[in-house]
């Protein structure tokens, strides 16, 4: 036990007085609500090539898109993105490491969280809106985007 | 200084890496001593850069080749995308343990399966196989998720009433 | 609202032995993934070591060749990230022993004299307090990689085993084969000489990366 009190009381005066820098920088991220079609003709925006390999192997072919932010998010923090049929997704980070952070994706209309890890270059394409005649909405998030170019 | 000798090389030690009396000697020291709480700050002031630097090395370069490099060194031949997609085993084995449920869970695997055929467009993968992420499909819960080199995509569950 | 949580990676760990297993099973795919997942980790970590971005590459490929012969020997009594990264650290150290060998004058213990050239703490004041400030930090982050480049192989393994693989004094001794004192003392040299390398950067144009009033008025005093 006295253990564990020196080191809490270490600790304290290193994290309080000395480092306070430690604390985990906040997570630039790169988010895009883009809408797929199963109707052609086939294209894809050329801001999306970065995608193409992941929305390649969906059914969609035609991709546009919709929205384009850039926000820069800390743990903890709820960020909210509007969908252009009214709709929101909600997403917040759960964990951050040095090189990967879990985003948790929340679209509340389908009632559906999802958790996912992504290393840094890498980027979640999350359906966020159930298919209408044959296209449905993306959200798109790259986190620390100017080390995904 | 002769102390800071003894106290300086343990600036920068994580939780209870030091015997307790050596944390709470370490703390009194940097209390007392500006110069090791000026190496403390310079170390915070710098810390996670040398991780960073790296790993935005390695995420600037293009990886696609690596792994199919790595394969052939070990004597696998790359497959094209499409082929790798499959079940995790486990859902075999959980099927085959509940044999009263398996006409159930096999219906409710094949539907699944089902809807990831309805989403996946089905490449001829020799016409553009680079253009593939390689995909790993989990088929936990409603939601289907591709797990991608590139990260992960997730398809929500076809919505009924809409005729999606 | 009852929302249905889902985990589509789950534990990291159990989600590479649960491949590992699949892969000594002689799924190709498996190991693939595997691969895939801590390729760029494994090839950042060998690129601190070996300094030379092809070097790097190759020592990256190697490592997985050598996972990849050694899966039936792996027990699971350490992560399969230990396992890895412990593979890795020995081929990119292999990879640049003959710079070892050249290196046995530089001493790991702490003396005074290394005191006097430490705690000046210019990089703290040049960069502030606020990690979240990430311009500053991104500029000093550009050089991080020259800077390490300078240093001996014994100090940047060690920083690298350190910061960008994060073991601990323990690990570090296991993983180097020297004492835990040995693993202080080295990295505090590996440090300083790190901050040294970086103290140009910082002082070049300090108000660049001041962001305050404190580096700015010190500027303006000396000129």
């Amino acid at each position: 036990m006295t253990r564990w009190i020196a080191c809490a009381f270490a600790l304290g005066i290193l994290h309080i007085a000395v480092l306070p820098a430690l604390a985990l920088a906040d997570v630039p991220v790169h988010l895009r609500v883009i809408k797929g079609s199963k109707k052609g003709p086939a294209k894809l925006d050329a801001s999306l090539e970065p995608l193409k390999r992941q929305l390649s192997s969906l059914a969609y072919v035609r991709w546009e898109l919709t929205s384009d932010d850039r926000r820069t998010m800390e743990k903890g923090k709820v960020e909210t993105v509007k969908l252009p049929d009214g709709d929101e997704v909600m997403l917040a980070i759960a964990e951050e490491q040095v090189d990967k952070v879990t985003f948790e994706v929340t679209v509340a209309s389908r009632k559906t969280q999802s958790k996912l890890t992504v290393e840094r270059g890498q980027r979640i394409v999350h359906q966020v809106s159930g298919e209408k005649n044959g296209s449905a909405f993306f959200l798109t998030v790259i986190a620390w985007p100017d080390a995904a170019k | 200084m002769r102390t800071c000798v003894r106290f300086a090389p343990m600036i920068g030690s994580k939780e209870c890496e030091l015997p307790e009396d050596e944390a709470r000697a370490l703390a009194a020291h940097l209390g007392a001593c500006p110069r090791c709480r000026a190496i403390a700050r310079d170390l915070a002031a710098t810390e996670g850069l040398l991780g960073n630097a790296l790993m935005a090395r390695a995420n600037s370069r293009d990886f696609a080749p690596f792994v199919d490099q790595v394969m052939a060194r070990v004597g696998a031949r790359p497959r094209p995308a499409f082929e790798q997609v499959r079940r995790r085993p486990s859902l075999l084995a959980f099927l085959r343990g509940h044999g009263r449920l398996t006409a159930v869970a096999a219906a409710a695997v094949v539907g699944l399966l089902a809807a990831v055929s309805a989403f996946l467009y089905v490449h001829r993968s020799a016409e553009r196989p680079e253009e593939l992420a390689a995909l790993e499909v989990d088929l936990e819960g409603g939601n289907i998720v591709l797990q991608t080199s590139d990260g992960p995509v997730v398809l929500i569950e076809p919505d009924d009433e809409t005729g999606g | 609202m009852n929302f249905r949580f889902r985990q589509p990676v789950p534990s990291e760990d159990d989600d590479d032995l649960a491949l590992v297993k699949r892969a000594r099973d002689g799924e190709v795919d498996a190991f693939r993934a595997l691969v895939v997942r801590h390729q760029r980790k494994v090839y950042a970590v060998a690129l601190g070591i070996v300094r030379d971005a092809d070097l790097a590459w190759d020592v990256a490929q190697e490592v997985f060749v050598r996972v990849h012969r050694g899966l039936d020997g792996f027990k699971g009594e350490s992560s399969f990230f230990t396992w890895l990264f412990r593979i890795t650290s020995h081929v990119a150290i292999d990879s640049v022993r003959k710079e070892r060998t050249h290196q046995r004058d530089e001493v790991d213990e702490v003396r005074e004299i290394d005191m006097e050239e430490a705690g000046e703490g210019i990089l703290s004041t040049g960069l502030g307090s606020d990690p979240s400030d990430t311009l500053l930090r991104r500029e000093l982050a550009d050089k991080m990689e020259a800077a390490l480049a300078t240093l001996p192989e014994k100090h940047r393994t060690i920083l690298v085993l350190r910061e960008v693989e994060g073991l601990s004094y323990e690990e570090l001794a296991e993983r180097l084969g020297i004492h835990k004192g040995t693993v202080m003392s080295r990295l505090f040299h590996a440090r300083r000489k790190m901050q040294a390398a970086l103290r140009p950067y910082a002082e070049i144009e300090p108000a660049r990366f001041s962001g305050g009033t404190e580096v700015a008025s010190k500027v303006e005093g000396e000129g």
